[in-house]
């Protein structure tokens, strides 16, 4: 029995106890729901473990040379390929993409430009601070959870960052405060006890509560007496009691406070909130924390940062760096790329129809361990070992921390990692000679 | 009927979960689902036998649809899938994913199969 650190999610969380001669895993200890989940695709009826083509409408099981070279050649056809997903891959894998972009002039991006990339940043550029999970554990009496669900889809988060006694925090939960704000009660607000906070905002409202605040952080009492969108007064007063008098607090965002809106910035309203509150704070100061859900959906920020000094999607031309104005999104709407590379991530299943449209009618090679709604119309699909269970490397966790990831089995019929497969298919292309 | 439409993570109706297992027919179980206040499923003249017809600017897709009163009234909720994102939206260049208007109303029309999708997104 050793401990291991679980890829089931972005918490990484490092004491899974895991049974296993090597061959099998025989029995896993102490992971949540979506940690035995990640356990059980090692096995499950979708996964994939030979290479596949599509050939008249079905995808059959092919040799490795014949999937490699029909990879190449789709590549060597393509001028404006566009790799995209590698949150669910190592650090080492993530890097390996990047280089793999450069050799074939191609857009890269990670799922995260879709989910906390653009807050975080924002909050980078206005100099916002994000806090650690350690930090929270020993210092942290206010939690926040706007318009985040971490009990569905970080399953453990709450039991380290709430229930954990820490350095200064020896009373543990007694000590620290949760706040909930959401329009939908979910199953985060059944750990709420009698000093926590529930705000049920009303949809799409949170522009109409970061307002009344800023205003409330100006001039007292205006808050009006009907309340703010469907929220009491006496509970918002309380809001602001507690943002204004943590000692350390920590806003933790989720999905719902990312949404755009044609007429406002609610990421830069709330963050503008923010500042104006660690202004006014005489002891303490809030912080924020991103959720993310793929476990490595931090890495590509650092790794793109480290390789070219450029945190986000990278584009290349001429096999090196060039400036662009298109994201993720704008090359699919925009119809601005020939061919699609797609690393452990579904967006067929993830992206709106609009996009998983267009996507589906260039062609598209899928890198990644089971069958998704991506596979179902994938050209080519390249079958690799699972992260933190056949194969390891690094993942950056979602408080930005490294942490590494071990090797438990051998992967079915000896699968390459995701990085090993991205360099093969590097060298595949230099001994055909640059684009 | 207009309502609001918020696509979320829910554990039990996750898609890694559904990978676990491995099956459309487990997808289909899971996703193409969705979830109103009970208010608003006496409104609607719902009963267990029926459907729900969401559609909005973009297109339709036709689930089952649950009781749930963690749900305010006015909002259906899905989790996010395939089925979720026939009805999400780009918006300035960035995805909504939430509070999306849509039209609902109950149907006898059989669920959408996520090889229906597939076939639509598959039309070149």
């Amino acid at each position: 029995m050793k401990r291991f650190t679980c890829s089931g999610c972005s918490l990484l969380c490092g004491d899974i106890i895991v049974q296993s001669d090597g061959i099998f895993i025989t029995e896993v200890i102490g992971a949540c729901l979506k940690g035995k989940e990640r356990f059980d695709q090692v096995n499950a009826k979708n996964r994939i473990t030979s290479p596949l083509i599509r050939k008249n409408g079905k995808l059959i099981e092919v040799s490795w040379d014949e999937a490699m070279n029909s990879v190449v050649e789709i590549i060597k056809k393509s001028n404006k390929p566009l790799l995209y997903g590698f949150s669910n891959v190592t650090c080492e894998a993530q890097e390996a993409g990047i280089k793999l972009a450069g050799k074939i002039n191609g857009f890269i991006d990670s799922n995260a430009s879709i989910c906390q990339g653009k807050f975080l940043n924002k909050a980078k550029s206005l100099g916002i601070n994000f806090t650690t999970i350690t930090e929270v554990i020993n210092k942290g009496d206010l939690i926040i959870l706007w318009g985040a669900n971490p009990a569905e889809t970080i399953p453990r988060l709450l039991n380290k960052l709430l229930f954990s006694r820490g350095k200064f925090r020896m009373t543990g939960r007694e000590i620290k405060t949760l706040v909930i704000i959401d329009p939908v009660k979910t199953a985060s607000f059944r750990v709420m006890g009698v000093r926590d906070l529930a705000l049920m905002i009303e949809p799409d409202k949170d522009i109409e509560l970061i307002r009344m605040l800023k205003e409330e952080c100006c001039s007292a009492d205006s808050i009006p007496s009907e309340g703010v969108a469907g929220m009491d007064q006496n509970d918002l007063k309380r809001l602001l009691l507690h943002l204004t008098g943590a000692e350390n607090g920590v806003i933790i965002l989720g999905q719902g406070v990312i949404q755009p809106h044609s007429d406002y910035d609610l990421v830069e309203e709330l963050l503008d909130l923010l500042q104006l509150i660690n202004e006014r704070q005489e002891k303490g100061r809030i912080s924020l924390m991103l959720l993310g859900g793929h476990f490595n959906m931090a890495g590509f920020d650092h790794v793109a940062l480290s390789a070219y000094g450029v945190s986000g999607h990278l584009e290349f031309g001429g096999n090196q760096l060039i400036k662009t104005k298109d994201d993720f999104v704008s090359k699919i709407e925009k119809d601005n790329f020939d061919c699609s590379i797609i690393v452990g991530s579904d967006p067929i299943s993830h992206l709106p129809h609009s996009l998983s449209s267009k996507m589906a009618k260039k062609p598209l090679i899928l890198i990644d361990n089971h069958n998704t709604a991506t596979s179902q119309i994938a050209e080519v699909v390249l079958p690799t070992a699972i992260t933190g269970i056949e194969s390891g490397g690094l993942a950056y966790r979602l408080d930005q921390v490294p942490i590494e990831l071990n090797k438990i089995i051998n992967p079915p019929n000896n699968l390459p990692s995701d990085e090993e497969l991205l360099n093969q298919l590097y060298g595949l292309l230099n001994q055909g000679g640059s684009k | 009927m207009e309502f609001i439409l918020n696509s979320i993570r829910k554990i039990d109706n996750d898609q890694v979960k559904e990978h676990a297992f491995g099956t459309e027919q487990s997808l289909e179980e899971k996703l193409a689902i969705c979830f109103i206040n009970s208010k608003d499923f006496e409104k609607l003249n719902l009963v267990s036998s029926l459907h729900l017809k969401i559609s909005n600017k973009e297109k339709h897709v036709i689930v089952k649809v649950k009781k749930d009163d963690n749900v305010p009234e006015g909002t259906v909720v899905m989790p996010v899938s395939i089925w979720s994102n026939r009805l999400s939206l780009v918006q300035n260049n960035e995805l909504l994913y939430k509070n999306i208007v849509v039209n609902v109303e109950a149907t006898r029309e059989p669920i959408m199969k996520f090889k229906e999708i597939i076939q639509e997104l598959l039309v070149k």
